[in-house]
């Protein structure tokens, strides 16, 4: 089942007298569970194809359904909810909520749930284990000024996992982290896209992260230019996929 | 909404720069909106109680025929329409629950006679003193002189009088008897008083209705000042209701009229020489109807031994109610009862009724809320620009929060919820100080004799002061002030999408 349809997707934006094109008619269909790596230079189009799949943008043309449901014609109240049931966005540049500590920043999009039906120590038990995932459990107080750039780009990715989404989207999401640190979470992920069936979504330019994918998408100038299996795109990158969710079973948690 | 009140207090603490400007706006504002509440409040308190209370009573009735409301400070002294049929009137007064007691006094502009042909003018209330002084808790205060009796002629002259005649005609009204005292001398008066005009009395003359005139001399019984708002009474004098009667020749059919041998008729009316040749000299009045006939009585001469006052012509009735509160309600039912007794008269709200003085004190109090709203507006000004740019440089947070799942109400109430905590702290404290400072500009009991200051006041001596519903009316002000400056702060708020923030990383 295609938790993920796109057809025809068009995304353009004003700038001053002239329209960029950043999407120039996207046809993508991505299966639950799948672990998907969007590929591409810079302003190819990949944290706008990203954007859209997330429901933080919606395009010029062309249809989105996610999890069967069109999303084009929702309003702000639906795709919001969207994004708190159904999508966890783990952002580029990490974006925490700086008077919240670090525990109270990974609970918040469950305190936004109304419909969760969990107490307050049932979420704050939930949020603690996607801590003790990402390796943080001793900064638990701190508040993200306290904490370093790798370290709170692991707060959002707890953040992003802690509703238990059915669509996980990061855009180079392992950008700010050391290679250790970076292949205990995208091993974290891994297990999660096995055993939950979440569907992962990464933008990258690192080999490494391409290494956990199952399929490779390749985006350029807005449009898909190919659509292959991680083993064989790695092969033509000349890069030799050995997965190494071993080497960093048990993330470290410390400052960067 | 414990997370947005968490999130909120938190975002003050951590923004404090912010936080501390929006809130000092918002103190002065609330500091200043409660004194200019404890202000008016006090001047509509004061105004009311002291003129109500000490002048007009709640209720003025006046003749149906009288053609505007405003009949204390009427222009250019204009007559004030003579109530017909007052018997009825008073039968209607007195038949109503809801009046505690009422006063009926003659109202009018006479001339001031002089015999090197100067004339002045003197605005002048005709009543039985007495009464006067129960029904308007002693305002007047004896300056020179003595107050009048009930039964007693003569006239009280206020200072104010006294001084506009020495200004205008050069002499000086000292009451029978009393010497000249200094200290109640004018300047002018003063450098001048080896050759003061000093008189006794005062030579006056009435208009009457018909355009007749007459003129009497009244023997200057005392000088008096109103204790409260002199300033703006000081031109009323006061003199007994009977000679009132006769310098505006109001005669009423209720009149006692006595019969006059025929030999003394013709030594009475000696100067009249057409009737030397006439049958009678006394002219009968018919004393068969109770009702007055203004058009039939007015203007006639008469003899008279005595006037019957409480059944005689009145231009107004003071009336004061059991239930101050109620004056409309009392109004309108007064009105229907009149109406329905078929007696000419009406009756207006106090503040009608004094015309000029209720607009003046009305136009202060517009100043003074006007000020008011000036403040508010210039601080929902400040603080609508010091929030919008907060939503404007928190995108980032806002645009974060809108991508993990949080609506839009959500962060309009994080904004609301920030604003409200602030204004709830700041705007408290402002009111309480504001309380504080009513109360010591209270007890300070600062005078003023300008009389403009005393509208404002409310009376001679400043006591701003607030009640329970002040500090409500304050509050639900600061609430509105909270809820405007944060509109436009919300909308910009709201505004911010995910893609916001992330364009802007």
């Amino acid at each position: 089942m295609n938790i993920i349809e796109m057809k025809n997707i068009k995304k353009d934006y004003p700038l001053g007298e002239t329209v960029v094109h950043a999407l120039r008619g996207i046809d993508l269909s991505v299966e639950e569970g799948g672990f998907i790596s969007i590929v591409g230079p810079s302003g190819s189009g990949k944290t706008t194809l990203l954007n859209l799949i997330g429901c933080i943008d919606t395009p010029t043309e062309g249809s989105v359904k996610i999890g069967g449901e069109e999303i084009t014609t929702l309003d702000d109240t639906d795709l919001t909810n969207i994004r708190l049931f159904k999508v966890g966005f783990i952002f580029q540049t990490f974006n925490l909520i700086p008077v919240l500590n670090l525990i109270e920043n990974v609970e918040f999009p469950l305190l936004l749930m109304k419909e969760n039906r969990l107490t307050k120590e049932e979420i704050r038990e939930r949020a603690r284990q996607c801590v003790e995932e990402v390796g943080l459990k001793e900064f638990i107080d701190h508040r993200p000024a306290e904490l370093s750039g790798g370290q709170r780009q692991r707060v959002a990715i707890a953040r992003a996992l802690v509703t238990k989404p059915q669509i996980v989207l990061a855009d180079e999401p392992t950008a700010n982290l050391d290679s250790e640190t970076g292949a205990s979470i995208l091993t974290l992920m891994k297990q999660l896209n096995k055993t939950e069936k979440t569907t992962f979504i990464f933008s990258t330019h690192d080999p490494d992260v391409l290494k956990y994918a199952t399929d490779v998408v390749k985006i350029r100038d807005g449009l898909i230019v190919d659509k292959t299996d991680s083993s064989k795109y790695l092969r033509q990158s000349g890069v030799r996929k050995k997965p190494g969710p071993a080497k960093a079973a048990s993330p470290a948690g410390r400052r960067k | 909404m414990g997370l947005i009140i968490k999130i909120a207090w938190r975002n003050i603490q951590r923004h404090r720069g912010k936080s501390l400007v929006v809130g000092i706006i918002l103190f002065l504002g609330a500091m200043v909106m409660t004194i200019g509440n404890g202000v008016v409040s006090a001047m509509e308190k004061g105004l009311k109680e002291n003129i109500m209370n000490r002048f007009t009573g709640q209720i003025v009735v006046m003749s149906s025929r009288q053609e505007q409301d405003n009949v204390i400070f009427t222009p250019l002294g204009k007559d004030v329409e003579v109530i017909a049929g007052f018997d009825k009137v008073k039968k209607v007064l007195s038949s109503q629950d809801c009046i505690a007691k009422f006063l009926p006094v003659g109202k009018g502009l006479t001339l001031i006679l002089n015999d090197n042909g100067d004339v002045g003018y003197a605005l002048v209330l005709g009543v039985r003193f007495e009464d006067y002084q129960k029904m308007f808790k002693n305002n007047i205060q004896l300056v020179e002189g003595k107050l009048l009796g009930n039964e007693d002629r003569g006239i009280l002259v206020s200072s104010g009088s006294r001084k506009r005649v020495y200004d205008e005609q050069d002499f000086w009204l000292q009451p029978e008897g009393v010497p000249l005292d200094e200290k109640t001398l004018t300047p002018e008066a003063l450098a001048n008083k080896g050759r003061l005009d000093v008189r006794n009395s005062i030579v006056m003359m009435g208009t009457s209705q018909e355009n007749t005139t007459m003129d009497i001399r009244m023997n200057v019984t005392g000088i008096i000042r109103y204790s409260y708002l002199n300033e703006f009474w000081k031109n009323f004098n006061l003199m007994d209701i009977e000679s009132f009667r006769e310098v505006f020749n109001y005669v009423t059919a209720n009149d006692v009229v006595t019969e006059v041998p025929k030999d003394k008729q013709k030594l009475l009316d000696r100067d009249n020489f057409d009737s030397l040749f006439g049958d009678s000299v006394v002219e009968k009045v018919d004393t068969g109807t109770k009702n007055y006939d203004v058009s039939k009585l007015m203007g006639r001469r008469v003899v008279r031994k005595k006037v019957s006052v409480d059944s005689g012509a009145y231009n107004l009735i003071f009336v004061k109610l059991k239930d101050p509160g109620a004056i409309n309600s009392s109004a309108e039912k007064l009105n229907r009862a009149f109406a329905a007794a078929g007696a000419e008269a009406r009756a207006v709200p106090w503040k009608k009724a004094i015309g000029q003085l209720g607009d003046i004190a009305m136009i202060m109090r517009g100043a003074t809320i006007g000020f008011v709203m000036l403040i508010f507006f210039v601080a929902i000004i400040i603080i609508m620009n010091t929030l919008s740019m907060a939503a404007l440089e928190r995108v980032s947070e806002i645009g974060m929060m809108r991508a993990v799942g949080a609506q839009k109400s959500f962060i309009a109430g994080m904004f609301l919820a920030e604003t409200a905590i602030i204004s709830f702290v700041s705007g408290g404290a402002g009111i309480i100080a504001g309380a504080v400072t009513v109360a010591v500009l209270n007890s300070l009991g600062i005078t003023s004799e300008n009389h403009i200051l005393q509208l404002l006041f409310g009376g001679d001596v400043f006591r701003p002061a607030l009640d329970g519903m002040d500090i409500v009316i304050g509050v639900v002000e600061l609430a509105l002030v909270t809820v405007l400056a944060t509109l436009y702060p919300l909308k910009v708020a709201r505004r911010i999408t995910p893609l916001d923030a992330i364009m802007r990383d």
